[in-house]
């Protein structure tokens, strides 16, 4: 069995939350920025950050806040 | 040079040349039936509205005119290319609710002649309701940016992430690390022959037949049954001579769905054909984009680690260019071995026409930005250009985790070649000249599947007639690269016949076996494959007779050559070709030979079956009163596995040259507020032929397993790298940094200014 970090908004697991935040902001849907905002972050602010400046802050950023709000899930992985 | 090959290797000219170069040879452009009608487009004025109404009475009135249609004429929905993401299939066949970029289609006329059909145009009406607009990826992406597709917040059309290694770690690691920033402006596809479409709709069977300047008649077929709400196979796609594709012709373009909408509607054939300004502002062209990449290395020039991020200015809708958004990561790392590499990436939708796959794939300003900085790396390290690549080349078997591996891989002997000969060709300088290289790698056909298709990536169907003559279908797309030569001198080799003996049937959906068509170089490698697997069929039939015939020991291999089927070490031991085929259709109840192939890659990667590869010099000299760079002398030393034509690959590498020394030189497309600014051949500066430079084109064979008889591309490798060459020889020759592709006078004049200062700054700070 692992710990995986579930998103907010829908049923993506990861085992990282780095990962995780990396698929939020992969996502283009009104459901996924408007739990952002509801958590007082910017979409924009994040991948700007992520894109204009080296290594992962964007990610980091997001990452930070999801290690709070993504729910563990067991998952048996064999 | 020996070859065991009778057909292959041997410089041939195009079996459609003659046809071309008299004439005789049609395009759609040269098409007409009868009682056919001219559709022409109503376009929006602007980049961002609503359409309020659309009033066509007046335009309906004028003598001549058959049909008006809008987006309420439309059946069908969205299309587009990325069919296994249907939300990615944003292109519509008139804009409906709003407009995204300038020159959108809003309506379309039918009329009898083109005079009548534009001042029908003329005479639509179109009330719009003028929405703010987004222009650059930066802007687009902020939370308070106008929506332009309102399912994509922030418009945010695709992004990418990938990474291996322990990037971080990596640059710690570096004893030498350094950032840079690019913007890398869009370049025009400008290919000779236009968009253009021929529709016939038969209201009683209720079948459409169109011929199309495609690269793809098989994506068409599908784009149009999308749009048009019909099943695939009521859609025959005919592919005359295509006069260029270059990647603009991959998606189904309105030339195509409003000359169907108008034949369905008017049940009379209908031909849409874009003039030139509509090709430079409503057609896809190569992505601007805004890049950081940062490299970190060992004293002794090992690259540690990469970091490249980049946002692309996508245009309005998708075209292929969430693909080009991972291939210009996947091509930046390529030819080299780089341990960590981090990759981040985001296509936004903007108020212009958008961007798609042009020629070298999304790979073109990525590499220009690693290739130029790699060499700002080494001038600051003190190590030589040449050797710092040396130190880091890829070998056979190298594998880039969970996304590539490389089979064959010619490109250190490609390098030391290329050390050797630059001494003999260039040893000395004159002044203000100097010399830039850059490495390169290129797909032989992409493996992502984004169109989602059920059937073989290439499939081809070989049919022997009794007296020897071969029939070859292929929906495979000869769109200029000279594939249709391609592919009957290797079905011409598998058989042992010549390839006056085959008539090739391309380009039709109807007869042919489906093929992905000609992008991401394909053709050679994954049709051919089809085509041998095609002939090998009928060629074993023939085999079998043979060896039946000779009664030989069945350990002696036989070979079919030179119109004979033999004993490969008794020669004179065997048949004819054509007494084998005669004997051989008696014998299958006389029934011609067929043999069908297929091909989908397996067991690959993420990326392709094959690279080619390889290394380009180039001298330029730099005039420091004007700025005007001349290109002098390009030196290329190239691995694309065994050379099926020698005189098209070498045609497709002088092509490459020329477009990415546009892409260098002259080639950019300024925009205001939506408006390209420059629409037209005598604004928009391609190279002319007088300002190409001489090309010196050496080989390096490689045989790879994937390949048919181990061939691998020639087509668009050596795109990539020509920009960052010139490049890296102006500063060579001044020290001039560029942020930008595109070294205008202007632009070179003030680099130059920049290098002179820094260089005194230099000093000063010495003293």
């Amino acid at each position: 069995m692992a710990d995986w970090y579930k998103c907010p908004v829908c049923r993506k697991l990861s085992l990282e939350h780095q990962d995780l935040a990396r698929h939020y902001l992969g996502q283009t849907d009104k459901k996924h920025k408007d739990w952002l905002k509801s958590k007082n972050l910017s979409y924009s602010h994040l991948i700007t950050m992520q894109v204009t400046e080296f290594g992962n802050k964007g990610y980091d950023a997001l990452a930070k806040v999801l290690e709070k709000e993504a729910a563990v899930v067991q998952v048996d992985v064999k | 040079m020996e070859t065991k090959y009778s057909v292959i290797g041997k410089p041939t000219g195009n079996v459609d040349g003659m046809a071309k170069t008299t004439g005789e040879g049609k395009y759609t452009f040269d098409m007409y039936l009868p009682n056919m009608l001219y559709g022409k487009h109503v376009r929006s004025p602007y980049p961002h509205a609503k359409i309020i109404s659309i009033d066509a009475s007046e335009a309906l009135k004028l003598p001549g005119v058959k049909a008006v249609i809008t987006g309420k004429d439309v059946p069908g929905g969205k299309w587009g290319l990325w069919r296994r993401f249907r939300e990615l299939c944003d292109q519509i066949a008139l804009a409906d609710d709003k407009v995204r970029f300038i020159g959108e289609p809003v309506a379309a006329v039918a009329a009898t002649t083109k005079d009548i059909a534009a001042k029908a145009v003329e005479l639509v009406k179109v009330e719009y309701e003028i929405l703010p607009g987004v222009f650059d990826p930066l802007e687009a992406i902020k939370d308070d940016a106008p929506l332009i597709h309102e399912d994509f917040e922030n418009n945010i059309n695709a992004t990418r992430h990938i990474e291996w290694g322990n990037v971080d770690e990596g640059f710690k690691q570096a004893d030498y690390v350094r950032e840079d920033k690019f913007t890398l402006f869009p370049q025009a596809v400008v290919s000779m022959e236009v968009h253009n479409s021929l529709a016939s709709y038969d209201k009683g069977t209720g079948k459409l037949t169109i011929w199309s300047s495609t690269q793809s008649p098989y994506y068409l077929q599908l784009g149009l049954a999308d749009a048009l709400k019909m099943r695939e196979g009521d859609i025959r796609v005919i592919k005359p001579h295509v006069g260029g594709g270059y990647g603009g012709k991959n998606s189904t373009m309105p030339d195509a769905t409003t000359a169907a909408l108008l034949s369905m509607k008017t049940g009379r054939p209908v031909k849409v054909v874009f003039n030139r300004e509509e090709e430079f502002t409503t057609t896809e062209h190569r992505m601007g984009l805004h890049l950081a990449i940062k490299i970190g290395l060992k004293k002794d020039g090992t690259i540690l680690a990469r970091e490249c991020k980049i946002i692309t200015d996508g245009g309005a809708y998708t075209g292929l260019g969430a693909t080009a958004l991972y291939l210009a990561g996947i091509f930046q790392t390529f030819p080299y071995k780089i341990p960590n590499w981090r990759y981040d990436a985001f296509r936004t939708y903007t108020n212009k026409v958008w961007a798609t796959s042009v020629r070298g794939f999304g790979a073109v300003p990525t590499v220009y930005a690693a290739e130029v900085q790699l060499d700002r790396a080494a001038k600051e390290m003190g190590i030589d250009p040449l050797a710092i690549r040396r130190k880091n080349l890829m070998e056979p078997g190298y594998e880039a985790p969970g996304q590539y591996k490389v089979e064959s891989c010619g490109i250190v002997p490609c390098v030391d070649k290329m050390a050797e000969r630059i001494k003999e060709k260039w040893p000395k300088l004159e002044k203000d000249e100097g010399i830039g290289y850059a490495g390169f790698a290129y797909m032989s056909g992409g493996i992502f599947n984004w169109i989602d298709t059920p059937y073989a990536y290439s499939g081809a169907r070989v049919q022997v007639n009794i007296d020897g003559s071969v029939d070859l279908f292929t929906q495979a797309a000869d769109i200029g690269q000279g594939h249709n030569t391609v592919a009957v001198m290797i079905c011409a080799e598998e058989l042992g016949i010549g390839i006056e003996d085959i008539r090739l049937h391309p380009g039709d959906t109807a007869t042919a076996p489906v093929d992905l068509g000609a992008w991401g170089s394909r053709e050679t490698l994954m049709n051919g494959n089809a085509i041998k697997m095609a002939a090998g069929q009928v060629k074993q039939k023939l085999v079998d007779l043979a060896r039946a015939k000779l009664g030989e020991n069945i350990a002696y291999d036989l070979v079919c050559r030179e119109k004979r089927i033999y004993l490969e070490l008794r020669p004179e031991r065997g048949y004819s070709y054509y007494e084998m085929v005669e004997a051989a259709i008696k014998l299958n109840d006389g029934e011609p030979l067929i043999g069908t192939g297929h091909y989908t890659p397996h067991n690959k990667g993420m990326i392709s079956p094959a690279y080619g590869m390889g290394i380009m010099a180039m001298k330029a000299k730099v005039d420091r009163e004007t700025g005007l760079v001349e290109a002098k002398d390009v030196l290329i030393v190239h691995d694309c596995g065994q050379v099926i034509n020698p005189l098209g690959a070498r045609g497709q590498v002088e092509g490459s040259v020329h477009m990415g020394l546009g892409y260098a030189l002259t080639e950019e497309m300024p925009n205001d507020n939506g408006l390209v600014l420059n629409p037209s051949i005598n604004d928009y500066k391609i190279i002319r032929q007088r300002d190409m430079p001489q090309i010196e084109l050496l080989d390096v064979p490689t045989y790879d397993p994937s390949g048919p008889f181990g061939a691998k591309e020639a087509a668009e490798a050596t795109i990539s790298p020509t920009a960052p060459a010139l490049a890296n020889a102006v500063f060579d020759a001044c020290g001039a940094e560029f942020d930008s592709n595109c070294l205008k006078p202007e632009r070179v004049l003030k680099a130059i200014r920049e290098a002179e200062k820094n260089q005194k700054n230099k000093a000063k700070a010495k003293k």
